[in-house]
């Protein structure tokens, strides 16, 4: 009996260690992928929101792609927007990140393999108005989303390829841009010098980007231009740039050449 | 669990009273008939077990049960029939022991283990299919039986659970024995048992070390059939687990080690081997902490904010795949060196060429070690697509080192000196409770095994084409898991031990009224 109580014990003390290594490590429940809302009558700017939560949630994109680090398994997401514009001769980047969702083999960046199931199949089974959502949010990774509700990609079922211009509209209706504009000058123009500075190492409203190129890399300072939030400095309040943002139109406004320019500006920033 | 080890014995069964055939040496007859008396009421246990899964299936997912009906209606006659034709050759392979010739009672024995296997492989069909539905349309109506079955991983999961089984089968017999010795009152009984454990352990560690290769191909057809689905496995949702499984195994690799360490010591001659000991446990120790090194840091979400980053800001990514899949092949090759010097504790080879199979087993271990490395820093050195199909030369090489060093060992040991006498039965007594920890070990990987192959499908009864649309369908934490696998585990042994009292009752004395 002796025996049994020791082998017991022994057991009890052997199952109890590896369940404790099980609750140290990070605990996370996955729930089925919730559907996001999306509207026939969202606006662009609203459809990067929702393509947004499409991506980190049913897309499950971020399964492989990276953004803002180099990518293992699929590609760096950071900067897309950008990117998409010039990946295939004769494509907008709608043309590019549309075919990139429904017929992922047909262009694979060099180095990956082709991995990518279409995003309208199942598991992930994306509706039409949910893959305009996602190629919006991913305009907007380093580009101006452009993409309406209302374009037709040659995916749909009414064919025709009609991509939103990649120009921006100005409020009456005239195509305006800045797009010859210096980085400096990009700078002045959307205001960024109330909050940040660019020649000293003080702390305004916003952190100092004195030397912004030495402490993040291209990837890093486009997010933090088209998603500030997702990385706040520490004593610096979230949400603050981002509504800012908003509220100046930059969202609207900025062109992937212009922000091309921005971040080539940043990155050269190195504090001396 | 209990089907694995009703699967298992039969196969190990059968191989040793085989071995005691061919030898005639009356231990090894006696050895197989014990493990088989284990057999009986297991048998009992796993088919009522089996019978309350498919009940609680039916009763709470009815519309998935009869969609799986639906695809294996046909297989489901040849799987009962096999079920009785199992109970058939079990009952007559153990109660006809010594009744046969000793070739018509091993015809029983094959007729066993070709039905039990078979069994086994239509139930995982049947799962596999759960995970990579294949022979369907894309409304999931059946097309094809065969392809239904024949499933991108079917035969890899087939594989994986022969090897698994014995692993585990052998395990549980081990701890049997273990439980024996440690009541054991003679010393002829401890020397059977001892020996019997010996046995039991060999079987497991036997069939533990070409497991993980098999584990890679299951992986790889994962990937095959979806990269996402891969990705959710190693690099999303269950990528942790890997590490508790790293753990696990690491603790296997210890724990078997030791047992054979502590082994050696009743094995006159083997002193001589001592002095390797400490430089087997060092590496077994380094190769263990570098594979349960976790790819980022555990860190919360304001910590990973400040780190930019779930990764550590001036190492970046710690544990990666190159260096893992060099730490665990070198685990292998050094258990096996510890087995080898165990086999040969009190052998003096005597054959001519002794100087020069000594020689060429040493330069084999050592290219192999050095390739195994060489290719593990290539690893970190090339693009994602080439660093995954470098695995493969590391698995064909240590596969190899450790095929040839065996054939070599065989004729090289073939007529040896021997020095001493293996002293069974003077083992420390904890040596079987790590026979039982060994035990626990395996079950508890089992289970764990069992929750990610499941889980894998996430919120999907069939992947992609049956969602799990219930209110409460969730995948669990890795901590939730555990508690469920822990006490499963718990329950299964106190099961088991029940088991193993029963068994023990056959040889004990009738009960005679007091006089």
């Amino acid at each position: 009996m002796k025996n049994v109580i020791k082998i017991f014990v022994l057991t009890i003390l052997t199952t109890l260690f590896y369940w404790y290594v099980a609750q140290m490590v990070p605990q996370k429940e996955t729930h089925p992928p919730e559907s996001a809302e999306v509207r026939e009558d969202m606006s662009t700017a609203e459809m990067v929101v929702v393509g947004e939560k499409i991506s980190t949630g049913k897309g499950t994109c971020f399964l492989c792609h990276t953004m803002g680090s180099e990518g293992s398994r699929a590609p760096d997401l950071a900067g897309i927007g950008q990117r998409a514009t010039t990946r295939i001769e004769g494509y907008s980047d709608i043309d590019y990140l549309a075919e990139s969702l429904f017929e992922p083999a047909a262009y694979v960046v060099n180095g990956y393999n082709p991995i990518m199931t279409p995003a309208h199949k199942a598991p992930i089974s994306l509706t039409q108005p949910e893959v305009l959502a996602v190629v919006a949010y991913l305009q907007s990774l380093g580009g101006s989303p452009t993409v309406t509700m209302k374009t037709k990609l040659k995916y749909s079922a009414d064919a025709s390829v009609t991509p939103a211009p990649t120009a921006v509209a100005s409020s009456d209706g005239a195509t305006v841009s800045y797009d010859n504009l210096s980085g400096e000058e990009l700078f002045n123009k959307y205001a960024c010098m109330a909050c940040h500075s660019l020649t000293d190492p003080i702390q305004l409203l916003g952190p100092s980007l004195y030397d912004v190129g030495n402490r993040l890399s291209r990837a890093e300072i486009y997010e933090a231009i088209i998603d500030p939030d997702a990385v706040v400095n520490e004593g610096f309040v979230k949400g603050v740039m981002s509504a800012t943002l908003q509220g100046a139109g930059f969202d609207k406004d900025i062109t992937p050449q212009q922000l091309r320019t921005m971040v080539e500006f940043l990155s050269e920033k190195k504090g001396s | 669990m209990y089907a694995a080890f009703v699967l298992a014995v039969p196969m190990f069964a059968l191989l040793i009273e085989y071995i005691g055939y061919k030898t005639g040496d009356k231990r090894y007859d006696k050895l197989a008939h014990e493990f088989t008396s284990l057999l009986s009421v297991s048998f009992s246990f796993t088919a009522t077990l089996g019978a309350i899964l498919t009940f609680m299936l039916m009763i709470l997912y009815p519309r998935f049960t009869s969609y799986l009906v639906s695809i294996f209606d046909k297989t489901f006659w040849p799987y009962g029939l096999l079920f009785f034709a199992e109970a058939g050759f079990l009952y007559s392979y153990y109660y006809g022991w010594g009744k046969f010739s000793p070739r018509i009672h091993m015809l029983l024995g094959v007729g066993l283990n070709i039905v039990g296997t078979a069994i086994m492989f239509i139930a995982n069909a049947w799962l596999s299919f759960m995970t990579s539905p294949s022979g369907i349309d894309e409304a999931g109506n059946l097309v094809s039986t065969w392809d239904a079955v024949n499933n991108y991983i079917w035969m890899p999961i087939n594989i994986h659970r022969v090897m698994a089984n014995v692993c585990f089968g052998g395990a549980i017999a081990a701890a049997y024995a273990g439980f024996k010795f440690l009541g054991a009152k003679t010393k002829e009984e401890k020397a059977h048992y001892d020996w019997m454990g010996y046995v039991g352990n060999f079987i497991a560690i036997s069939a533990l070390l070409p497991l993980p290769f098999a584990g890679y191909w299951l992986g790889s057809e994962i990937y095959a059939f979806r990269a996402q689905m891969g990705m959710v496995l190693m690099g999303g949702a269950f990528s942790w687990l890997f590490i508790i499984q790293a753990v696990l195994i690491g603790m296997l690799f210890l724990g078997a080690n030791y047992y054979l360490w502590l082994g050696m010591e009743r094995i006159e001659g083997a002193e001589k081997y001592k002095k390797f000991v400490k430089y087997l446990l060092a590496t077994i120790t380094v190769c263990f902490v570098v594979w349960a090194t976790p790819h980022s840091l555990v860190a919360t979400v304001e910590e990973a904010r400040k780190m930019g980053g779930a990764h550590h800001p001036v190492l970046g990514i710690l544990g990666v795949m190159s260096a893992k899949n060099t730490a665990v092949n070198i685990m292998i090759l050094t258990t096996y060196i510890s087995f080898l010097l165990y086999r040969r504790g009190n052998k003096v080879a005597t054959v001519s060429w002794a100087p020069l199979g000594h020689t060429a087993q040493f330069l084999i271990f050592a290219v192999t070690i050095i390739f195994v490395i060489i290719i593990g820093i290539v690893g970190y050195f090339v693009e994602a697509s080439v660093r995954i199909g470098l695995s493969v030369p590391q698995v064909i090489s240590v596969l190899s080192a450790m095929i040839s060093v065996t054939i070599i060992d065989i004729f090289l040991f073939r007529n040896a000196r021997i020095v001493g006498q293996i002293r069974w039965g003077e083992i420390p007594a904890r040596a079987q409770y790590m026979l039982f920890f060994l035990a626990v070990t395996f079950t508890w990987l089992m289970g764990l095994m069992g929750y990610v192959r499941s889980g894998l499908r996430l919120h999907w009864h069939v992947y992609e084409v049956m969602k799990d649309t219930s209110v409460d369908a969730f995948t669990p934490t890795l901590g939730f898991a555990a508690t469920v696998v822990s006490s499963i585990v718990i329950i299964f042994f106190i099961f088991i031990m029940f088991n193993f009292w029963l068994t023990g009752l056959l040889h004990k004395k009738d009960w005679e009224p007091k006089t």
